[in-house]
């Protein structure tokens, strides 16, 4: 079957699966299957923000004041964070555009990845502004072997999908022979697996790859270094708390079996499957750490408290999405971390008070003469 | 005016319930969410958003009821609380990890 960008068929949305349904023809959103996606669709709007808005000035001379190891540390995060977010800029739309059914889902789809873009942005205003040139920097993220690792872990899940997809697209079902790839079964239920263990991938990245990411940025910050940077890794950290929650939502409404039935089968049928997804990721995290720390490590942080934070993270993600929880540790070994990125004290710097007081002046428009009747002129 | 706002927040403090943690019982309003309250009892509870959306907060509740002023936009998994939001409605027992 392949995609329509305006499907002619005349259906009711509102009763089709999140996945694999009808292609989506009319934006509406006065009536949602799954209202959710919608109230994440405005949160996220309401979240708007810009990389400009964040002074950086004081980052830079803390930057050439680290040590060596610091400044690894600290650029290999950050290429890690590129790496991630180049990803998640395209891949939501790459991959799940194609095959979504329902309006809202759709548009939240298109914001999440939207909001992604804004990240990149942000890697950018910050590499900028602490090196010279920064194409050393860009281009070893497609060369260093340690990222590239990285990237295919995070990348698997979404290509694969996104193969089975175009062949069905243009094939439709049954088993095709691909040049360099042999035989590829497609049928219903190997998509909607693909789907499941994307989504799932993409839950990983978001809510344990990105938060291992976090803690490093915010473990500069905990000394007072590169603070700037920590501003927007916060705004990123607010945007990735409700993405994490968009995942989680698709992933427990397909266990359930409220949204398609077949989905619940094949859910419990991928349960081990997605805790492998879990816990390997975890376990590449844990290598990570011990990369980022090979030269020596910082006040707060190492390899090894890096490592129970993603054992704990992982925990905490995994009950989230229904799965009996696989590491020992159970306490936050950076229990200062929540600090950083709660989001409701995120600083505000004078040009953002500028733009904030130009909306809210926008309001004046409304004035009508009723609004002076207390003047005695 | 003072005297009427305080009068309420007495009034208003006056249903207390138990909440168990292991060995551990605290005694909590319905004033506010369950999370504030755990703090102040010198409990580490993780939290990101502290208003629904992130799930962060999110730990098991093994009885007892709470309930939620509005929705929150993050999925509560079926014998799960979020501290950040709910508001402990009756004594309650909870567990941070399930297994
Ligand atoms: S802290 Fe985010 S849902 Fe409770
Ligand atoms: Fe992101
Ligand atoms: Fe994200």
């Amino acid at each position: 079957m392949s995609y329509s960008t305006f499907n002619r068929k005349h259906f009711d949305s509102t009763k089709e699966p999140m996945f694999f349904g009808e292609n989506v023809n009319v934006a509406r959103y006065d009536q949602q299957k799954h209202p959710i996606f919608e109230k994440l669709i405005e949160k996220q709007l309401s979240f708007f923000w810009r990389p400009e808005e964040v002074d950086l000035s004081t980052d830079r001379k803390d930057f050439q004041r680290l040590e060596e190891h610091e400044q690894h540390i600290f650029l290999s995060n950050l290429k890690y964070q590129t790496l991630l977010d180049s990803v998640q800029g395209r891949s939501p739309n790459v991959a799940l555009l194609p095959i979504v059914s329902l309006p809202e889902l759709e548009t939240w789809i298109e914001t999440w990845s939207f909001s992604e873009t804004i990240h990149s942005r942000s890697y950018t205003h910050i590499i900028r502004n602490i090196v010279n040139d920064p194409t050393v920097i860009f281009d070893d993220i497609v060369t260093n072997k340690e990222i590239t690792k990285r990237a295919d872990s995070v990348s698997k899940y979404y290509d694969q999908l996104i193969e089975m997809v175009n062949i069905y697209n243009t094939m439709g079902l049954g088993t095709f022979n691909i040049p360099g790839k042999g035989d590829i079964e497609i049928s219903m239920k190997a998509l909607k697996k693909a789907l499941y263990l994307t989504v799932a991938s993409v839950n990983v990245l978001e809510a344990v790859r990105f938060y291992v990411s976090f803690a490093c940025s915010f473990g500069f910050a905990e000394r007072t270094l590169m603070e700037g940077n920590a501003k927007i890794i916060k705004l990123i950290a607010r945007d990735e708390a409700l993405h994490l929650t968009g995942t989680q939502h698709m992933l427990n409404l397909m266990a359930s079996g409220k949204d398609d039935p077949e989905m619940a089968t094949i859910a419990a049928e991928c349960k081990e499957n997605m805790r492998n997804i879990f816990i390997e990721a975890a376990q590449q995290e844990k290598e990570w750490a011990t990369y980022l720390f090979k030269d020596g490590s910082m006040i707060g942080l190492n390899a090894e408290i890096l490592g129970q934070y993603v054992e704990y993270i992982t925990n905490v993600r995994m009950q989230a999405v229904g799965l009996d929880t696989h590491f020992e540790t159970k306490h936050n070994p950076i229990p200062w971390i929540n600090a950083w990125l709660v989001s409701d004290n995120v600083q505000v710097a004078p040009q953002e008070a500028e733009i904030s007081s130009y909306l809210v002046g926008q309001t004046d428009n409304s004035l009508d003469d009723s609004d002076f009747d207390d003047f005695d002129l | 005016m003072t005297s009427t706002s305080k009068q309420t927040s007495l009034q208003r403090s006056e249903k207390v319930h138990r909440v168990l943690l292991g060995k551990q019982q605290i005694l909590v309003t319905e004033d506010e969410p369950l999370l504030a309250q755990l703090e102040r009892a010198g409990i580490h509870v993780e939290y990101q958003c502290r208003e629904g959306y992130c799930s962060s907060c999110s730990i098991k509740l093994l009885w007892g009821h709470v309930s939620y002023p509005s929705e929150p936009l993050a999925w509560v998994q079926s014998g799960y609380l979020l501290a950040c939001c709910a508001i402990v409605k009756s004594d309650i027992e909870i567990a941070f990890f399930a297994n």
